[in-house]
Order: structure tokens, then C-alpha cells, then sequence
């Protein structure tokens, strides 16, 4: 599904020096892997995250999605692209506090132009899915940790994307409530979607079928 | 205090942009005000220049079934008011004069005004050279003596120490200088609203003794004069009316032939100051009003920026709470700093009041003229700095609470989002901006509705063809001009000349131009019509104008014919009336060949017969309905004092030399003054209006600029807190488009509340301006729907540029700095 061929991610510092985020990231990763990127803080995991996700762009090297050529991709494709098949899922859930669960579901929908009665009804389905029907007006701010988490990862789901990407997503909640999310993610995975998460937590990697470790940027 | 001012300043050192913005958005407000504040002060406030002015009034007389009001008075009247009455110290006449001033270069004509000998006494203003007048010279025979302005003494005369027992050659005459009134002094004051302010009537710089002669103390129904009195102290208004109104019964008592006995005769005491103000009063205040709400969108603008301004120190002050400061202490700093900037703004704002009312000065004193009086003393000073006060502790009050105190948790935390106070903070500065808008609307829908106003007053036809048509006075001397033939020889002998000239189509005379702000009237009966002894006889106003005036100013022949050169002091007496006074007398009959007399029916009545009837004109105003009127031919009632009006087929300016050079060549002696295009006529008619026009068009400018500023303010203050909201949604899918579309509908959802809510304001709003409306509803919807337009697209403008900064928002940089 996703292949990495040389992938570097470079900034520069004052001087003409550069600082090296990622190295000649080689990487392959098939339909329905679940894979655990793990390494100290600071070896570019969640750079890798937003590089496969699509939205950094100062890379280098080459990046197939399927069979497209995603470094050949201008910066709008990448973003029609990621739309149609990419869910992200993050660690401060990053859920819109003004907007209610409903909405913050309903809001990946309607960026991606699907019709108003199609919204509802995947929306619907989904809430009824995560068993969240009873909290669709509510406030991100009136759940708990581990509700919120809940939903952003029922928003990175609702429009059926191949892939998700979570960058450490049970970081701020507790471990039932992690335990919670993990199982979640398993059955997602055993549904058939592919699963990247970023991870410190040897228990979460666990659930994956494959770890990846980076180290200063490198792939060890 | 000089801690929390040092810190202040070097804290609005530090936010350069910010500084200037509220120091322009201040400056404007408070200069606009003060502007306004030096306006309403001269010209409502401040007292009239004279002694004790609350006790001056004028004394005029009405006959109210003919519709005359505010008329002067005749000398037998006078001299029974002043012999009869009580309740004044003292009692004086007055008239408009105008005096041939013969000087080396050339003749000059001069305002100025008859004054019997207590005028000057009553009014308390002493000459600073010489004396009053004394009694003995208000008789005839013994009044060549004149007192002269300090303008004239300075501009003529240089000065001259020994200018009292000077000669001056006026009309012809010898007069000697008794006396220099005081610079400044003004009387009588050309917003007495009289109507002889205009035409004939400049600020007055010669003063003769008024003498009336014996025939002018026969004459009752002659009125030519004004009273002008000094109550006596404790002496209320009312009892001075109740007084007059009993030596008024006397008088139709005493002389029934020639007062009607219906009670419509009858007279008026009014307080000088009232009449002087009452004119531009409506206008004044309605000026003030856009200033306070160009003030108000002032004070909103710096609130919404100073909200924005403790958002975003929200931190230093919780660290200053926290660190033992008691809320009225960082309420303190708060408003030091807005003081600061209000006084600031204030003193720029006081650089930009002294040139706007210098520029107001420039363009509109010769048509208000009393914004000579306009400047900024100390009254005005003070209201500008307790205004500058006023609004910094307004201003600064709100975020200053704000700031007093801070949420300590969620500020200390790093990168604390969306708090409760942060929410209602925003709701505070959405309101902000929607009240600016409304007010901005209010402000924009009343110049709108007062220009649409203008334009079709100028549009207005007024009767006549003004275009091509050049107006000049001249007023002869008696002394060369004792009579009817003399002054009717060269009147005929300055026409001739005048026609001769080449580009000159028509010549003309009349005593009276319309729109120039004076006007006559005269009492007529109707062949076949017995006038009820009890019931006031017909008085309508009337002109004497020569053959070509119709041709000359383009006014059409209805019925029957113009005057003739035959129409002259030996021919049978003819007049011509207009459409308004056929239509009232003669409603269904042709009025051509119908009989008048002027003044009352005697046993030999000397029968004038209706010869023509011309177009209405408009006469006191475009925007007043035309009056009945007659007009006699010049050489069967000539007057001293006319005007010719000459039609070119060119532009006419380009003959005034040439025919000031015709007339001089007749008498070299004989200035000619006020020489204008009947267009600058109509022009200046209307100028007053179009002085609030223009300022009112500017302050709705300045409030749409504010306005503005604070749409564009608030959204780019909503972007920079958004900004991780924005990079989620753009995570999640959001494409340009969609973020443009976030943040523009957000400024379009408070214009339109904004709008909304001005739309209901100015709905009642305008309704005070009605009285300054021609022809426009206070209503008009096309307006109200303009001005609604206009504000959307200012509000997409203010509000695209923060919007096209938000679109470059990387998700990226957004979503870690939340993380």
C-alpha cells in the first residue's frame, strides 16, 4: 500500500547548516498492516507520521500510495488525495471546541462535498457505531478524555479511508481508557483498514504486527 | 502614578502599530468633536457680542391672515411702541442701508444700517473712537454725520488716529466721523433672519442716525424698519408680548383705517439670540449628533483593540495577580495606558479641529457669517480634554475589568485555548463590531438621505433660466437721484448701453432678485370686489422690473403680454401677475384685463389693469412653494436701489467689466456691487445646506473608515485565535476556499446583525432629519438599501485580507503548537 524510497526531511539552521529530521527512509507497508513506529522522542516519528499523512511537503525521496506517485503529486492532489483515503487520529484529539460531536463528525464529510442526507446518514451510523448516539450535542469540553479520543477517532473514520494514522493516541488518557481506544483500532484493523500509530507504549505496539524503530532519523 | 505612566509609555512603545492606529482612530473622533463642539459654542452657545444680550430682543409685526410674519415696522409705530411702552429700558429702530463710498480709486459701495440714537446705548458696546449718536442728529437735516466699523477704519483709512471729524463722501454727501465701533462688533446680524441679509444686506460698516422725515411719520402701512429693545431687567418676555399686544389694540383703535379689525394684525417680541440661532439650530444639533456617534464608533474601535490588546497579555497580568497585584491596581495600568492614549489621540485630534475649522471658515463664512466668530477658546478646550479623558476611562474601562481578572489557571498553564472568559471576551468584541456597524449605517444612511436631498434641490427648477445670466446691484444716491425721472433716465440710459454690448441678448432691472433673501409686499383691492372693513384686504408680494426682465432671466409668458418700453410713468398703469396669484383671485376666469389698485379702495382709485401672466418662480427658496406675485413696470414705480440682469449667449462673467465700465460711463461716481452668475445666486441660496452636506458626508466617511478598521480588526484578531482551529480543519480536509469562506461569512454574520440593527435605528433615526428633506422620504428605501450594500462590501474588503492570511495557516505549525 504505502512504499518509501529515500525519504528525507531537512531544516535548515543558521550558517548553511541543515538539521536532519529523517534519513533515506526506506519503508514498505502492505494492506491491513497494523505497525507501531516507535523511538525515542525527537528520532522524526511524528514527522514520518505527517510525511505519510500528507501534510508536510518539504521532503525529498519517493512516496507511492497504492500506485500513485504521491512526490510527484502538487500540494492540492496530496490534499484530495489524503482526504479520499487517509484518517488521522491524534494525541490531543484535536476536536473543534465550538462545534458539537455531531458537527465535529459531520465536518470531514462536508470538506470532502458529499451531499447533506449522506452526511446525515454516515454521521448517524457512525455515532451508532462507536455508541456515542447520546453525545452528539454535546461540547468536546463537556467528555472525558478518553469520549474525546473516541471521536476523533470516529472522525478519522467516518469517510472510510483506507489508512489511518495516529500519532500517539492514547498519550492523555488513562490506561482503561487506552485500552479502550486500542481495542478499537484492532477491530478497525481486523475490519481491513491499515493502521500506522506512533507509539512510546511497548503495551499499545503490542497490538500492532510489526514495529518500526527510529532512531536520530534513521530506520534502525 | 508616574510608574504606571512610564510603563504605559514604554509599553505603547513597544506596539508601534497599535499606538498609531488608536492614536488616528482618537484623533479623529475627538477632532471631529471638537470641530463640532467650536461650531455649536460660536454659533448657539456663546453669547451674542452685545451687553447683557439675554435682555435684547427684536420687535416685528404680523398680519396673519395674509400670511406675513416677522415684518418690520413703519415710523408712526415706532414711535408708539417707544412712547407707549414700558417694558423696556429703552427702544430703537434700525434699517438696512447701503452708501456709495466716493475714494480715489474708485467708488465702492458699503453696508450698512440706519440707527436711531439709542441703538448703539441699548445694545452697551462703546466706540473705541468718538461717541455715539446724539438725538439731535436723527433729524433731517442734521444727520451727515456716520460711525464707521474698525474693518473700514483698518482697511480704508489705515488706522488713522484723527479718523474721528474726518469727511467721508458718501452718495454724493459730505459726512463727518463721530465715531469706530470695536472690532467684532456686528449689528445688525445677517441671521436676524429678516430677509434682508442677502441681497443688499452685507455686514454692516457704516451707521447713519436714522431720521425719519415728515412724510415717512404720516405713512402707517410703509414698513421698512426693525425695533430692537432691551427689556428691563425682571422683565420676562412674556410680559413684554402681553404689553405690545395692548399698544397694538390701541393702534387699531386709534387708527381703524388702516388696520383690519379681524385681530390678525398684531406684533411679536422675540429674543435676539433665538433669532439669530433658531435658523441653523436644526442643522447644528443634527451635526452634533454625528459627531457623538462618529465618537461612540471611536470608543468602540479602541475597545475591541484594547480587548484584543489584554487577550494577548493575559499572561503578564495573571503573573501579576499572581504575584500579589490587586485588581484596582491593574485596573489602574489598564486605564493609564487608555488615558494616555486618549489624551494623545486628544492633542492630535485638537491640531486636526483647529485646520478642519479653519477650512470651515475658508469655504463656508461668506455664506454663514457668523463662522467669522468660530474658533477654539477656552470653553471648547476644556470639553476637548474632558472628552479625551471621558473616552479613554470608557474605553478602557471594559478590558481593564478583563484584565483585573484574569482566569490565573488557564492563563499560567502553556498554550491554554478555549476559555470561558476568552468566550465571553469574543462575544464582547463581536457586539463592539456590530454596534459600530449599526452606528456607522445610522451615520451613512443620513448623509445618503441628505445628499439624494441636495441633488434634487439642485435639480429643483426654480421658475426661470438661470444659465448664461449675470446679476449686479447698484444703488443710487439720493443726492444726484432726487426723483422717479432721474432714476428712471438711468435705469433706461444703462440698459440701453448695456444691451448694446456684443454677447449680450437681454438687459434688464428689477428691485428684487429671486433667491437672494429679501422680498416686498403690497396690499392691493380687486375691481368689483368690496374689501370687508373687517377682514384684511389681499397683500401679495410684488417687483418692479423692467420690459426685457422675463427675457432676461427666461421665465414664460402664459397669458397676454410682457411689459413695453411704452409701459412707462405717462402711459395708463399696468401690471403683470404670475400663475399662483391668477389661480388664487381669479381660479376659473383669464385674470388678463382685470383691474387692481394698490393699498386700500379710495374714491378715486388709480385702476391698474392685468396685462400678462407669467410662470411661477421660485422666490424664497427651491425647496418652497412659489407665492403669488405681482410685477409693476420699473418706470411706473422705480426705486434707487435695483438689480440688472443681463442674458448672454456666452458665459457672462467674461461682460462684467464691460458693463461695470457702461454704467460708470453714465456715473462715474456710481459703484456697481455684487456681481454674480444667477447660477452663483441660486448656488449660494443653498449653501448652508450644502455646508452640512458636506461635513456630515464627511463624518459618515470618517465612521465608515472607523467602522471598517474595526471589522477588519476584530477578523484578524479572530484569525490569529483561530489559527489552530483553522490548521485542524485543514487537516481534516478544509481547502482554501473553504477557510475564505470560515472567516469572510464570520465578518458577513456581524455585518449583517450590524446592519440590521442600524437599518432599525436609522428607520427612527432619520426621522429628525425630515425638516431638512426635499423631496426625499426620511424613509426611502432605495437609500436605507444602498447604504446596506455598500457596508457589505466594505465589510468583505476589511475582512478578506485577514481571511487570505488565514488560508497560509500550516496545519502543521497550528496542530503542534496545540498539541
Amino acid at each position: 500500500m504505502i512504499r518509501l524510497h529515500g525519504v528525507e526531511r531537512v531544516y535548515p539552521l543558521a550558517k548553511g547548516k541543515f538539521f536532519y529530521v529523517l534519513r533515506d527512509i526506506d519503508l514498505d507497508v502492505a494492506e491491513g498492516d497494523f505497525v507501531s513506529i516507535m523511538g525515542p522522542s525527537g528520532a522524526g516519528k511524528s514527522s514520518l507520521l505527517h510525511i505519510l499523512g500528507m501534510h508536510d511537503h518539504g521532503w525529498t525521496g519517493e512516496y507511492f500510495f497504492g500506485d500513485t506517485a504521491v512526490h510527484l503529486l502538487k500540494a492540492k492532489e496530496r490534499a484530495a488525495l489524503r482526504n479520499e483515503q487517509i484518517g488521522f487520529v491524534f494525541q490531543s484529539y484535536h476536536l473543534l471546541d465550538d462545534l458539537t460531536v455531531y458537527e465535529n463528525l459531520d465536518i470531514p464529510l462536508s470538506y470532502r462535498h458529499v451531499g447533506k442526507s449522506e452526511r446525515a446518514a454516515m454521521v448517524a451510523d457512525t455515532l451508532d457505531r462507536f455508541q456515542i448516539v447520546g453525545k452528539k450535542d454535546l461540547y468536546p469540553r463537556q467528555l472525558s478524555g478518553g469520549q474525546q479520543q473516541l471521536v476523533g477517532v470516529a472522525r478519522a473514520i467516518i469517510s472510510n479511508p483506507k489508512l489511518i494514522l495516529a500519532d500517539e493516541p492514547t498519550g492523555n488518557l488513562h490506561s482503561s481508557q487506552g485500552e479502550e481506544i486500542m481495542n478499537l483500532f484492532k477491530k478497525l484493523n481486523s475490519e481491513g483498514t491499515t493502521i500506522i500509530q506512533v507509539t512510546h507504549s511497548e503495551k499499545n505496539a503490542a497490538y500492532g504486527n510489526r514495529i518500526i524503530q527510529l532512531r536520530d532519523g534513521w530506520v534502525v | 502614578m508616574l510608574k504606571e505612566i512610564r510603563f504605559a509609555l514604554r509599553s505603547l512603545a513597544k506596539s508601534p502599530a497599535f499606538t498609531l492606529i488608536a492614536i488616528a482612530t482618537l484623533a479623529l473622533a475627538i477632532g471631529a468633536n471638537t470641530a463640532v463642539l467650536s461650531l455649536v459654542n460660536a454659533l448657539l452657545i456663546r453669547p451674542l457680542p452685545y451687553r447683557a444680550p439675554q435682555r435684547l430682543v427684536l420687535l416685528l409685526q404680523h398680519f396673519k391672515a395674509q400670511n406675513l410674519e416677522r415684518i418690520p415696522v413703519s415710523p408712526p409705530e415706532f414711535i408708539d411702541y417707544e412712547s407707549r411702552a414700558q417694558s423696556f429700558e429703552r427702544l430703537g429702530a434700525f434699517g438696512y442701508a447701503n452708501f456709495n463710498l466716493a475714494n480715489s480709486n474708485k467708488p465702492e459701495r458699503i453696508a450698512g444700517a440706519v440707527v436711531t440714537a439709542g441703538v448703539f446705548p441699548l445694545l452697551g458696546v462703546a466706540p473705541v473712537q468718538g461717541r455715539f449718536f446724539e438725538p439731535e442728529e436723527c433729524k433731517p437735516g442734521r444727520n451727515d454725520v456716520v460711525i464707521i466699523s474698525e474693518r473700514l477704519w483698518r482697511q480704508k483709512f489705515s488706522r488713522d488716529a484723527q479718523i474721528v471729524g474726518t469727511k467721508l463722501l458718501l452718495d454724493g454727501k459730505s459726512f463727518t466721523v463721530v465715531g469706530v465701533m470695536p472690532e467684532g462688533f456686528d449689528f445688525p446680524l445677517q441671521l436676524f433672519n429678516l430677509g434682508a441679509g442677502g441681497q443688499f444686506g452685507g455686514r454692516a460698516d457704516i451707521w447713519q442716525p436714522l431720521a425719519f422725515t415728515d412724510k415717512e411719520l404720516q405713512v402707517r402701512y410703509s414698513r421698512s424698519y426693525f425695533i430692537v429693545g432691551r427689556l428691563k431687567p425682571g422683565t420676562s418676555l412674556a410680559q413684554a408680548q402681553a404689553e405690545i399686544e395692548t399698544i397694538n389694540d390701541q393702534m387699531r383703535r386709534e387708527h381703524s383705517d388702516n388696520y383690519s379689525q379681524d385681530g390678525s394684525f398684531g406684533g411679536d417680541v422675540f429674543s435676539l439670540k433665538e433669532l439669530a440661532v433658531a435658523g441653523m439650530r436644526p442643522a447644528l444639533l443634527i451635526l452634533l449628533g454625528a459627531v457623538v456617534l462618529v465618537l461612540l464608533i471611536g470608543c468602540a474601535n479602541l475597545t475591541t483593540m484594547l480587548l484584543a490588546r489584554a487577550a494577548s497579555r493575559e499572561r503578564e497580568m495573571a503573573i501579576r495577580v499572581a504575584l500579589g497585584a490587586g485588581p484596582m491596581r491593574v485596573l489602574k495600568q489598564v486605564l493609564t495606558e487608555s488615558v494616555l492614549l486618549a489624551l494623545l489621540g486628544g492633542m492630535v485630534g485638537l491640531l486636526l479641529a483647529v485646520w478642519g475649522v479653519d477650512l470651515l471658515k475658508h469655504i463656508g463664512a461668506s455664506t454663514v457669517p457668523r463662522l467669522r466668530e468660530v474658533n477654539l477658546d477656552l470653553r471648547v478646550l476644556a470639553m476637548t480634554f474632558g472628552t479625551a479623558v471621558g473616552t479613554g476611562i470608557l474605553f478602557g474601562l471594559v478590558p481593564g475589568i478583563a484584565c483585573a481578572k484574569p482566569e490565573l489557571t488557564e492563563s499560567l498553564k502553556e498554550g491554554g485555548r478555549s476559555s470561558t472568559q476568552g468566550r465571553r471576551r469574543n462575544r464582547l468584541r463581536s457586539a463592539l463590531v456590530v454596534s459600530e456597524v449599526a452606528l456607522a449605517l445610522v451615520l451613512l444612511t443620513s448623509a445618503a438621505l441628505l445628499m439624494k436631498s441636495f441633488v434634487r434641490l439642485q435639480n429643483a427648477s426654480p421658475g426661470f433660466d438661470p444659465h448664461n445670466v449675470l446679476t449686479m446691484e447698484v444703488s443710487l444716491p439720493e443726492l444726484r437721484y432726487p426723483d422717479n425721472t432721474t432714476i428712471v433716465r438711468f435705469s433706461d440710459e444703462a440698459q440701453r448701453r448695456i444691451a448694446a454690448l456684443p454677447g449680450v441678448q437681454f438687459a434688464a432691472v428689477t428691485t428684487i432678485l429671486p433667491l437672494a433673501g429679501t422680498n416686498s409686499d403690497s396690499s392691493f383691492a380687486i375691481e368689483g370686489r368690496t374689501n370687508d372693513r373687517n377682514a384684511p384686504a389681499p397683500d401679495e408680494e410684488k417687483r418692479e422690473v423692467s420690459a426685457n426682465y422675463f427675457r432676461a432671466i427666461g421665465t414664460p409668458l402664459i397669458r397676454g403680454r410682457f411689459f413695453t418700453v411704452a409701459d412707462n410713468a405717462d402711459a395708463q398703469p399696468v401690471i403683470i401677475i404670475n400663475q399662483a396669484l391668477a389661480k388664487k383671485y381669479w381660479p376659473n376666469q383669464d385674470a388678463v384685463g382685470k383691474r387692481i389698485v394698490m393699498g386700500g379702495m379710495s374714491s378715486h382709485p388709480t385702476w391698474i389693469t392685468i396685462v400678462g401672466v407669467v410662470g411661477d418662480i421660485k422666490h424664497t427658496g427651491l425647496d418652497a412653494e412659489p407665492k403669488p406675485e405681482m410685477y409693476v413696470p420699473f418706470a411706473q414705480d422705480p426705486y434707487k436701489s435695483m438689480i440688472f440682469t443681463v442674458r448672454s449667449g456666452q458665459d457672462p462673467r467674461l461682460l462684467a467689466s464691460a458693463i461695470r465700465s457702461q454704467i460708470q460711463a453714465i456715473d462715474p461716481a456710481q459703484p456697481v456691487a455684487n456681481i454674480r452668475t444667477f447660477e452663483q445666486v441660486i448656488a449660494d441660496s443653498v449653501a448652508p445646506r450644502r455646508l452640512s452636506v458636506l461635513l456630515l458626508g464627511v463624518f459618515a466617511g470618517a465612521a465608515v473608515i472607523l467602522a471598517s478598521v474595526g471589522i477588519y480588526g476584530v477578523i484578524s484578531f479572530l484569525v490569529v485565535q483561530r489559527t489552530y482551529e483553522i490548521g485542524v480543519r485543514m487537516a481534516l480536509g478544509a481547502q482554501r476556499a473553504d477557510v475564505l469562506r470560515l472567516v469572510i461569512g464570520r465578518a458577513l454574520k456581524l455585518v449583517g446583525v450590524g446592519t440590521a440593527v442600524g437599518l432599525f435605528l436609522a428607520f427612527f433615526g432619520t426621522r429628525a432629519l425630515q425638516a431638512l428633506l426635499y423631496r426625499v422620504s426620511a424613509f426611502d428605501a432605495p437609500t436605507f438599501l444602498l447604504v446596506s450594500l455598500i457596508l457589505g462590501i466594505v465589510a468583505l474588503a476589511a475582512s478578506y485580507l485577514p481571511a487570505l492570511r488565514a488560508t497560509r495557516a500550516d496545519p502543521m505549525i497550528a496542530l503542534s503548537q496545540n498539541a
